[in-house]
């Protein structure tokens, strides 16, 4: 163990970001060439003709936010209860529960949602198919929940007793003392959860190219959330093996992947501007 | 704020039954997403089940090949990772300033929030086409193995942290040079966050599947690689697959499975990792 050993992975390590951005901007430059802002606002994707990003770029935006809607209220009640509420034993037990379920695959999911959740949506609705928004939403939201709970729950957690001690002085109830003294305190730690549970609802390729019905195109309501859609990985997953590496079936593919990459860095940004701790997991 | 008791302690019930609507709620879908995958999948897995390779089209055998393929390529990219992630966490904190030190792990956080099929496009691109791997278990094993590197990276960084700084100082007061001080104190007093985060690193590799979807795996055909430029096939491709294309029931089955082996599998790296974890007192 001699130290340039170490400065070598140590170079190798702190530039493969940029390596990689390097790469995605590099290999979209021929679309973004010839379209321009075409790229990214067009609505029509026909492979020979025509690139445009913008129901991709819908579908990744919709299929997060439904996913958030479930696991934000769901990840930060379960928290606030396993930090404050509950006593040490079970929060042990429900910190490991969900420290192990924050890694469940997306396979997985993708496989719960292609054969079960599918059909229970198309019953429940009364839809032609299960494959829709609203299905990779509510699977992305079970998928991310632990990992907003966890991360969530660290940052109640932290909170120093002090706080609490000084607002039950005070005279305040205990939901008082977590809404008023507590919470405030950890709302850093808690917008990092957030954005970090985005960011793997966003980048998430199988779980949703399963169910999402991989349709390019933005449904008509916009709102329509029983509509089938197509999100930027599960489009990339789709067509990366056909577009072969050449071509501009290849650039408009790693243009997207640039896309996505200015989304999920800029939350990760977010994150660490608010004071996301640095957990991972 | 409402002002009589009466009125807040209804605030505080109605709060208290909401919040732990939420948790039951919470714990009863993670519960079901275990239980289903249990029920569905636990008939099927019997010894010949892991032993037997599959056959037609999935609805015969078993998936002694996708196991092995999961494994070749999440413990090779563990081999690769290991090295670089620790080189780097050890570079970091022995021979950088705490400004620079910052710096870095911004951009191995930017590295862990890459998402996964990005690292499929790169490394189809470079090390398929590039550097001549085409479609092969080597692809994967590199490009899980970039995946990973945060993992690590962080996991043996909070421990070398955690370093107690009279031991180092102790070390430096005997006179050892840093790769001395590294050898003898560092390494040893952060072992378990090495193992951690391997563990960790293993379990995110085993349960990638968009990474290694179209660089390194196929569904048919192949048992063990036996050169460098030969795919694998996998448990998430025979999931992912399956899961689209099965015809008889007996494959849609064998597909669960799948999934219920790929699970266990992923949570064995995982709870090894929170074991190690609590039992070293780094809080859960």
């Amino acid at each position: 163990m001699t130290p340039w050993f170490l400065g070598i992975s140590f170079l190798i390590s702190s530039s493969l970001a940029g390596i990689i951005l390097v790469f995605l901007i590099s290999g979209s430059l021929p679309i973004f060439e010839k379209y321009g802002w075409e790229f990214i606002f067009g609505e029509e994707w026909y492979v020979g003709e025509t690139y445009g990003a913008l129901p991709m770029i819908y579908g990744t935006t919709v299929v997060t936010g439904i996913a958030l809607g479930i696991a934000l209220p769901l990840g930060i009640g379960t928290a606030v209860v396993t930090s404050e509420v509950v006593g040490r034993r079970m929060r042990y037990i429900l910190k490991s529960v969900m420290e192990i379920m924050a890694g469940v695959p997306g396979i997985v999911y993708g496989l719960l949602g292609m054969l079960l959740v599918t059909t229970w949506i198309r019953d429940l609705f009364g839809l032609v198919d299960g494959n829709c928004l609203l299905t990779a939403g509510l699977l992305l939201g079970v998928m991310i929940l632990p990992t907003v709970m966890t991360l969530s729950e660290d940052a109640i957690h932290v909170v120093p007793n002090f706080y609490r001690e000084q607002a039950y002085a005070l005279g305040l109830q205990t939901h008082e003392v977590i809404i008023y003294a507590v919470l405030p305190q950890a709302i850093p730690g808690i917008l990092g959860a957030i954005f970090l549970g985005t960011t793997r609802a966003m980048g998430e390729t199988v779980a949703v190219m399963l169910v999402i019905g991989s349709l390019d195109r933005i449904p008509d309501p916009f709102y329509n959330l029983f509509a089938p859609a197509q999100s930027i990985a599960s489009k990339i997953g789709r067509e990366a093996a056909e577009s072969i590496g050449v071509g501009l079936h290849w650039n408009a593919l790693v243009a997207l992947g640039l896309i996505l990459f200015g989304m999920v860095m800029t939350l990760t940004w977010l994150a660490e501007r608010v004071g996301w701790t640095g957990r991972l997991q | 704020m409402m002002t009589s008791v009466r009125g807040r302690g209804l605030v505080g019930r109605f709060w208290f039954l909401l919040t732990m609507l939420t948790t039951v709620l919470s714990v009863m879908l993670l519960v079901s997403v275990v239980s289903v995958m249990v029920a569905k999948g636990g008939a099927v897995l019997t010894w010949e089940f892991f032993s037997q390779p599959s056959r037609s089209f999935g609805a015969e055998g078993g998936i002694r090949s996708q196991i092995m393929g999961t494994l070749i390529l999440a413990v090779g990219a563990g081999l690769i990772s290991l090295p670089i992630a620790l080189g780097t966490a050890l570079y970091q904190s022995e021979y950088l300033s705490l400004r620079f030190q910052s710096v870095v792990m911004r951009l191995i956080y930017a590295l862990n929030g890459v998402p996964t099929i990005l690292f499929g496009l790169f490394g189809y691109l470079v090390f398929g086409l590039y550097f001549g791997l085409g479609i092969s278990w080597l692809s994967g094993v590199l490009i899980l193995a970039m995946m990973i590197l945060p993992t690590l990276v962080v996991s043996i960084r909070e421990a070398i942290e955690s370093i107690p700084v009279q031991y180092r100082e102790a070390g430096l007061a005997l006179g050892m040079t840093i790769p001395q001080l590294i050898r003898t104190v560092i390494i040893p007093y952060s072992f378990h966050g090495i193992v951690t985060g391997l563990l960790l690193g293993l379990a995110r590799a085993t349960g990638e599947t968009a990474a290694i979807l179209f660089t390194a795996t196929t569904f048919f055909g192949v048992d063990l690689p036996k050169s460098f430029n030969e795919p694998v096939t996998t448990l998430q491709t025979h999931i992912l697959v399956l899961s689209q294309e099965a015809v008889h029931l007996s494959a849609t089955s064998a597909v669960w499975g799948s999934a219920l082996t790929l699970m266990v599998l992923v949570f064995c790296f995982s709870s090894g990792a929170l074991v190690i974890r609590s039992r070293f007192g780094v809080k859960v």
